[in-house]
């Protein structure tokens, strides 16, 4: 005998015992009441088994699919992470604005008005002294130092800009570097110079510029600029090149720092002032 | 063996198997059954197919004639007929259907015989046990019951091959 027609024969035989198996099972079934639950539960449980094989054959195949969704699923929760951490890194810039709380208070503002093409530009806030806002506050934004309030209205403020050339701002290079004031250039949007650097000093391009604190406007350590050059401004000192962080042509929302004892610092310097001049 | 031969010995097999279901009750632990030997007696010219056709009848007919459940001895006695092959194959050497010998202690051997009939006797007995009780005896019931019925059915089916095996002897 071939081994095909053997094989052939195997099977053969094996469904007809299947099918006779069957039909017995059939007739002692239906023979027994017991005997027919028993087999009932029994070929359930085979059914079951038959699914349950069924669907991990299933489910194999459909693991392609599932590792896609997956890696979507990972992708959303990586962007979700991100989020999240840029929060973080926020909510530290708010701690570290509420560390100057004592000294500072905030108020926050929407821009009303604004200006960018002239010499002496300014801004006009929707804040004003019914909202407790005062001369000499400074004006800030999540990137960087916007301007000065210069006079109030009941309902409004209106402040000069960094893109004003009557505006001068006392900055610090780095956390712990040099002093100097920073004032605008007067043409680009985006320019500024640290006046009056000793030539000895070297200024790193790429240090950032933070606000002094040597002031009473502005709390100390909000970024400014960025350094990007140095050039000499006279015999004696150099002018150091900055790039502003503001970008005033996307600026909507901005927030009012004032400090409470300014007055009372005025008044301190005025009464020194005048006991020097007698 | 022609099969003519067989099938007047196993149809007078037949008889006493149904006799004695009917007639002798000797205990719940025991049953006794001799089809199993006569189905490995089943002509070895014969294919398997013929084996489960012989198995259904013999079955059946002792389910319908006997005081029991219709399609409880077929239940068990089909396997032994699907595995007549196999266990012969696997104690008698792979060329034992080639050499169409039939089954005889002076040829192949008392010991091989007996462990062949007590491999049938054994399958048929545990399906059986299983079905009768249905899952509702306990394990060691079913265990006492399989292994004394396999013994005395065992004894019983040596004088059965003797049967089937009249000229050899």
């Amino acid at each position: 005998m071939t081994r095909g027609k053997e094989t052939g024969n195997l099977i053969l035989t094996a469904a007809v015992f299947i099918l006779m198996e069957v039909a017995a099972l059939v007739l002692l079934s239906r023979s027994a009441t017991l005997q027919n639950i028993w087999i009932n539960r029994f070929s359930h449980r085979v059914m079951a088994m038959n699914w349950r094989a069924e669907e991990n054959i299933r489910g194999h195949f459909r693991l392609r699919e599932q590792n896609e969704q997956l890696a979507a699923e990972n992708f959303a929760l990586r962007e979700e992470l991100r989020r999240y951490q840029a929060m973080d890194r926020l909510e530290e810039e708010q701690e570290h604005l509420a560390a100057t709380k004592g000294r500072f208070t905030y108020i926050p503002a929407t821009v009303v008005k604004m200006s960018r093409n002239n010499l002496h530009n300014y801004i006009i806030l929707n804040k004003g002294s019914e909202d407790g806002v005062r001369p000499y506050s400074g004006i800030i934004s999540e990137q960087g130092v916007v301007g000065v309030v210069q006079a109030v209205g009941k309902r409004y403020s209106y402040g000069l800009t960094l893109m004003n050339s009557f505006l001068s701002v006392s900055a610090r290079i780095g956390r712990n570097g040099l002093v100097a004031p920073l004032v605008w250039d007067g043409v680009s949007t985006h320019r500024a110079y640290l006046k009056g650097i000793p030539p000895h000093v070297e200024i790193p391009e790429g240090e950032t510029v933070y606000t002094s604190g040597f002031s009473f406007v502005f709390p100390p350590d909000i970024p400014i600029a960025v350094t990007q050059g140095v050039s000499r401004e006279d015999g004696a000192t150099n002018s150091i090149a900055v790039r502003l962080l503001q970008d005033f042509s996307s600026l909507r929302y901005v927030t009012i720092a004032q400090n409470p004892s300014r007055a009372q610092i005025a008044e301190l310097e005025q009464r020194q002032e005048k006991e020097e001049e007698s | 063996m022609s099969d003519t031969a067989y099938f007047l010995r196993l149809a007078l097999l037949l008889v006493l198997q149904i006799l004695l279901l009917n007639l002798f009750n000797f205990s719940q632990y025991l049953t006794i059954f001799f089809l199993p030997a006569a189905i490995l007696c089943v002509p070895v010219r014969r294919g398997g197919i013929y084996a489960l056709a012989v198995a259904f009848i013999a079955g059946f007919l002792t389910d319908f004639f006997a005081d029991g459940m219709l399609g409880l001895v077929t239940c068990a006695l089909l396997p032994v007929g699907y595995a007549r092959t196999w266990i012969l194959r696997w104690i008698f050497g792979p060329d034992f259907f080639e050499r169409g010998e039939e089954l005889s202690y002076r040829r192949l051997g008392f010991w091989p015989v007996l462990l062949a009939l007590v491999l049938a006797t054994l399958l048929f007995m545990l399906i059986y046990v299983w079905a009768d009780g249905a899952g509702t005896r306990p394990f060691w019931f079913n265990l006492v019951r399989v292994l004394l019925s396999t013994l005395v059915s065992t004894a019983l089916s040596l004088f059965t091959v003797s049967l089937f095996t009249p000229e050899r002897q």
